[in-house]
């Protein structure tokens, strides 16, 4: 009996204590490892799952509670799954979408000819779905999603499997979407996506936010290495360089006259740097790498720091009072007295929490397969 | 109310419309569906005819009278397929995880599964079904009136209606189970019993297919009631109650499948 609980309790934690809103018009990245909580958090604000605890609010609409009403302002894309019908062309789909969402002729044709512009769309209309490439089926999807010109549009791995081409033609259309004020929810595992996007950011780990605030700050507060490559062509040593600079770390490149030099921005300048170096010697390339968002979420993932928000995120940057979009789910505590006659839907929860991930990511490639076979 | 009605009707019109053109695409499948649906029916036909070579009554119901019983349960059988197939699409989209988007779309999540797909072997079904139909009605003593053909259509009706809600009950089991099928495919083989008089089941299986799932008013109450024959001959008129019935349920058992949907993925 012990173990029965014990087992339960575990597998429906998903997401847990979740506080979070989000303005109207703010572009939101929302990262975390697999099986964080992250699908599971959009899954509650597009009302496709309850709360088993805690309230969910979405532009005054409760969503699961008022799916249709809820649907209407927001767009959704689930990455991995496609919502294009399987053996009809893209145009169809497109159109089925249309009369779903009541949209007129008239914004159905502006609408066509700017995803054709923004992401050469034209093009795929008349394309079977299963005939499409990922990249081709990823821009049908966005819009899909953005069909109706929804207010709050969540984006799950927009990214995931694209080349670099397609992949910079849809963080364009991000940013875009973003200068003209749609509130916007991202998750992905490319922090490539976010950066020109998102102006915050929400770390989620094991179901709960560990870090909620800027992106900026992020990258200045826990981000402050800088490095330049030099090379150089006069003969120098890394010691030469080194007593020149004592507040970096010298190391030599693998070709003669290579060196990097890594520094905190806060105690130095690229601009010094460059300037000194140029004084012992011949500079005759320079790269300078800024910090990724990349490292400073992985060394969060893999524990190294512990960021907690500083007290101007947590209070004034984000009242929950003017929030179109608010989670407040408070899965397991909550649900344990559920979770003792739902004992089945352990097993669909069970996606939610870590290593999980593969169970996804088959679903998502027996899916065209599955679908054509009916 | 009326206009939500017709926007809902007019979305399954489109859906449905799509998935034809979709299965258009395929045009060899598509006769292949017609022929298989025939062939289906013809056999059963096939089966009656070899038992009433041996017997000239089935607990006392005639050879034309037994054809009539069989080829109403083919009509409502067919007919469904053709406009109502994608319920059995209902425990693939589920566990695939791909019911999310219909959750996210302002369009009843039920009418979007229903017209997701189409069976076109329910067009060979209700063809044959039909034509075995009209040779029993020659072949019958009924007393054609208006009347009895306006009933005799609403009792249609509400048998298609009826077979779709427990059809609808059947596949909500994926809400709860990993293995649908095996659940909604037993209650088909349970409806199946409903082909034939029931007389000529034992008490039990009489109550089952009365009542927990009627299919016994899918075919043989209201053809009992056309044929006025046996005691129970006025029971075909609860035909549209047990449906509005087998749909509030229906309804219900959905609704409460999609409250606790957890949906798949992570």
């Amino acid at each position: 009996m012990k173990h029965l609980l014990r087992r339960r309790f575990t597998t429906m934690t998903a997401v847990d204590a979740i506080d979070l809103s989000i303005e109207p018009g703010e572009a939101l990245a929302y990262v975390g490892p697999n099986g964080a909580g992250k699908s599971t958090t959009i899954k509650l604000l597009t009302g496709i799952v309850e709360p088993t605890g805690g309230e969910v609010r979405v532009g005054g609409i409760v969503p699961h509670r008022d799916r249709q009403a809820n649907a209407r302002q927001i767009g959704v894309l689930f990455g991995q799954r496609t919502q294009l019908w399987w053996d009809l062309p893209v145009r169809e789909s497109l159109a089925l979408l249309r009369d779903m969402y009541d949209i007129s002729p008239t914004d159905y044709q502006r609408q066509l000819d700017r995803f054709d512009e923004v992401l050469d769309l034209g093009a795929l209309l008349p394309v079977v779905t299963r005939k499409l490439s990922l990249g081709q089926r990823m821009r049908a999807d966005l819009a899909c999603a953005l069909l109706h010109q929804p207010k709050i549009v969540y984006l799950d791995e927009p990214t995931i499997g694209l080349d670099i081409a397609v992949k910079d033609r849809v963080r364009d259309f991000l940013r875009q979407l973003r200068a003209e004020g749609t509130t916007i929810m991202l998750t992905t595992h490319d922090l490539a996506d976010i950066e020109g996007t998102c102006e915050r950011i929400v770390i989620i780990d094991d179901g709960k936010i560990i870090y909620d605030g800027g992106l900026a700050e992020v990258k200045d507060r826990y981000a402050r290495e800088r490095r330049v490559h030099l090379q150089l062509g006069t003969p120098i040593t890394a010691a030469d360089l080194a007593a020149r600079f004592p507040a970096a770390a010298v190391t030599p490149g693998e070709a003669h006259g290579e060196f990097t030099i890594s520094f905190d921005k806060s105690l130095l300048t690229a601009g010094a740097v460059l300037t000194g170096v140029a004084q012992l010697a011949e500079v005759v390339e320079v790269r300078i790498d800024e910090p990724a968002i990349e490292d400073v979420v992985r060394r969060v993932y893999a524990g190294e720091l512990n960021i907690t928000p500083g007290p101007a995120d947590a209070a004034g940057a984000h009242p929950p009072s003017a929030s179109p979009t608010s989670a407040h789910p408070a899965g397991t505590h909550a649900a344990s007295a559920r979770a003792a006659y739902a004992a089945g839907a352990a097993d669909a929860r069970a996606a939610g929490v870590p290593g999980a991930e593969d169970v996804t990511g088959a679903a998502g490639d027996v899916d065209p397969a599955e679908e054509a076979s009916r | 109310m009326t206009a939500a009605l017709l926007r809902d009707l007019r979305l399954y019109r489109r859906c449905l419309g799509a998935v034809i053109r979709g299965i258009m695409e395929y045009v060899a499948d598509f006769w292949i569906l017609i022929g298989a649906g025939i062939v289906t029916q013809s056999l059963g036909l096939v089966f009656l005819g070899v038992v009433f070579a041996k017997v000239p009554t089935l607990a006392g119901w005639t050879f034309p009278e037994m054809v009539l019983i069989y080829s109403l349960f083919g009509i409502v059988a067919g007919v469904l397929p053709i406009f109502a197939d994608g319920i059995w699409n209902l425990g693939r989209l589920i566990h695939e995880g791909r019911f999310d988007y219909l959750l996210t779309r302002p369009y009843s999540p039920l009418l979007q599964v229903l017209s997701r797909s189409m069976g076109f072997n329910g067009v060979g079904d209700t063809l044959a079904s039909l034509a075995m139909f009209g040779w029993a009605v020659a072949h019958v003593d009924v007393a054609w009136t208006p009347g009895t053909v306006l009933v005799g259509l609403v009792l249609l009706a509400s048998a298609i209606a009826l077979r779709l809600a427990l059809l609808v009950i059947g596949n909500s089991a994926a809400f709860w189970v990993r293995s649908p099928f095996v659940f909604a495919i037993t209650v088909l083989r349970v409806g199946e019993l409903g082909r034939y008089p029931i007389g000529i089941y034992g008490l039990g299986i009489r109550l089952l297919l009365t009542t927990a799932l009627p299919f016994a008013f899918t075919a043989f109450y209201p053809a009992a009631w056309l044929l006025g024959r046996g005691g129970q001959a006025w029971l075909g008129l609860g035909t549209p109650l047990v449906a509005a019935l087998a749909w509030l349920a229906a309804l219900k058992i959905f609704n409460l499948g999609l409250r606790r949907y957890e949906s798949s993925g992570h």
